[in-house]
């Protein structure tokens, strides 16, 4: 399968980044894709940008065994403030899972995505893994199944997923090379026994990229999950990219490290620290040449549920499920009318889109990329306060239209910074997560968080409230550059992006 | 002759599959082995299969009440290293 290259530079004419309806270049990714696979991934949050605004997706925790230890994994942490993957509140029973799916799916009708995702390894738990999914694919056949592996156990599970209808698979692959591997992997259990160090980094490699291959020939689309670890398989991510993406793997994410010592894993406690903003949209855009990259990645957490970006995990608890009174059959039908309303709005935007004017966004002249930082709830507009937003998306301009890089947490992954942070504010905290961004674009802004952005150098802007994101972004880069301030290229952060 | 699962166990089901004998069974607040059952697989496997899965040091005790797999070995974290962030993370 050959995969185009997308929403990046090569083509000026189609680099115009996002459509006014988007937080990226998904309206120019899905159109150039085959269109069996565009009908799969148009309402996956995880699979397609777009789809993530509208469709909410749900993971169940029904897998808590692993067969390999990662670094940046403890498996005793449960904390409900945190959202990383590996993450829960409780482990679900097979019948456990499907209630809860059931209704979330009642109570949530964007719901289009079930997803199991550990927190040990779903196919290292294969009779709870398959049996929720051979319950689901009875009891709600509208809901599309996925799930995610470390991949040692990949290629003896292809043929039962592909049983199950599965078609989308996420495999974390870190390195393709043993010497890295045994920094990342300390152990697998293999054949009955535990391999340490470099063999087992081997046996591991091995059997995911052999994984890989057996769903791509099965036509199962595959996503690659890589976490960079600067220091350790940081410059080598690129080397992934590119054998995956041969092998036929379909979208590339690469997610930042993250490692604290409170945590209590290896490199919490090692103090390996992970890759700020810069390195890693560098390395994301030097992966993208060869690579269909994901950018939306929230990194959530094993039971998450909802739209990316938000939690609702704490609404449906096992025991609150339990005092659920619901109507399964009204609301599989009214998830069947929201579903085809979204489909409607999403085929709207793309025609739309492709009718709009790319010149509009091009100046003709080249000059130094900016990043801005935005504030939205949604839906392609600036519609957010600056103190209500959780996260800002943030958008690299230059003279050639404008793209989608990724998205900074305002209120970091950890919320309970009151017990456990160092007295740093949320706002300082939130400022600098915006390091890097020259400008914030928001509906409103307090006075206060006005005069700190100003005193970090970036000019807070809320005279675009409720414009499409990147018509407002292209319009504040014309006025900086009348300005004249982009007159100087911007050693730093912004300058390799469009490079 | 059997092993024994203690506390410091995260109940993660990773050893109940792999038992040849059946011996493991979950419980609160944590997963046990049935001494009557448990082999230390012998006859099955060259290694107890349920201390090769564990991803927690220290729970797991032999026939004599040693750890078989003791601090360290496991995470690769030096124990004085895990020790002193805990002090310090304790400190706060």
């Amino acid at each position: 399968m050959e995969l185009k290259v997308i929403g990046q530079p090569e083509d000026e004419s189609a680099n115009k980044g996002c459509s006014a309806s988007s937080c990226g270049s998904s309206d120019d990714q899905l159109t150039h894709l085959p269109e069996d696979i565009q009908q799969k991934v148009y309402n996956h949050p995880c699979y397609s940008e777009e789809a993530h605004h509208y469709f909410a997706r749900m993971h169940v925790a029904v897998a808590p065994a692993c067969n390999i230890q990662c670094h940046y994994c403890n498996r005793k942490y449960d904390c409900a403030n945190e959202s990383r993957p590996g993450v829960v509140s409780e482990v679900l029973t097979p019948n456990q899972a499907v209630k809860k799916t059931m209704a979330v799916a009642a109570n949530i009708p964007q719901m289009s995505v079930l997803g199991i995702a550990g927190p040990g390894d779903p196919l290292a738990n294969p009779d709870r893994t398959f049996a929720t999914f051979r319950m689901l694919s009875e009891q709600t056949p509208d809901i599309k199944l996925c799930v995610s592996t470390n991949g040692l156990a990949l290629p003896d599970a292809v043929e039962e997923l592909s049983k199950h209808n599965i078609d989308h698979v996420t495999i974390t692959i870190n390195c393709v090379d043993p010497e890295v591997g045994a920094k990342i992997y300390p152990w697998i259990f293999w054949n009955n026994k535990r391999i340490k160090g470099k063999k087992g980094a081997k046996i591991l490699i091995e059997q995911q990229q052999k994984g890989l291959e057996m769903l791509v020939a099965k036509g199962i689309l595959v996503k690659v999950n890589s976490v960079m670890i600067p220091g350790i398989n940081d410059e080598h991510l690129q080397e992934v990219s590119r054998i995956v993406k041969s092998k036929g793997a379909f979208l590339h994410n690469v997610m930042p490290l993250i490692a604290e010592e409170e945590h209590g894993t290896f490199y919490g406690v090692m103090g390996q620290r992970g890759p700020n903003a810069a390195e890693l949209q560098t390395l994301q855009d030097s992966c993208s040449g060869d690579m269909n990259m994901m950018r939306h990645c929230r990194q959530c957490r094993a039971d998450a549920v909802g739209l990316l970006g938000e939690d609702r995990g704490d609404e449906f608890t096992m025991d609150k499920i339990e005092a659920m009174e619901i109507d399964y059959e009204a609301a599989m039908e009214k998830r069947a009318k929201i579903h085809s309303a979204i489909e409607a709005e999403l085929n709207l935007k793309q025609s739309k889109s492709k009718d709009s004017s790319v010149a509009d966004m091009v100046t003709g002249e080249k000059s130094r990329p900016v990043l801005m930082a935005v504030a939205t709830t949604g839906g392609g507009i600036i519609n957010q306060h600056f103190g209500h937003a959780k996260e800002f998306l943030v958008y690299e301009t230059s003279g050639n239209g404008v793209r989608f890089i990724g998205h900074r947490k305002a209120d970091q992954y950890c919320s309970g910074n009151q017990t456990c942070g160092d007295g740093e504010t949320v706002l300082s905290q939130t400022i600098r997560s915006l390091e890097g961004c020259e400008a914030v674009l928001c509906s409103k802004i307090g006075y206060e968080p006005w005069q700190l952005l100003e005193e970090a150098g970036i000019i807070p802007n809320g005279e675009h409230a409720m414009e499409p994101i990147e018509d407002a972004i292209f319009a504040v880069y014309m006025e900086m550059r009348s300005e004249g301030k982009l007159k100087m290229l911007d050693s730093g952060f912004s300058s390799q992006a469009i490079a | 002759m059997a092993l024994t699962i203690i506390e410091g166990c995260v109940n993660c089901w990773a050893c109940v599959p792999v038992c040849p004998s059946e011996a493991i069974y979950e419980a609160q607040p944590h997963f046990l082995i049935n001494a009557r059952k448990c082999t230390e697989c012998e006859g099955d496997h060259a290694l107890p299969q349920c201390a090769s899965i564990c991803p927690i040091e220290g729970v797991i005790l032999n026939a004599v009440g040693e750890a078989i797999n003791p601090p360290g070995s496991l995470t690769g974290i030096p124990p004085e290293r895990m020790a002193e962030v805990m002090a310090e993370l304790q400190s706060h």
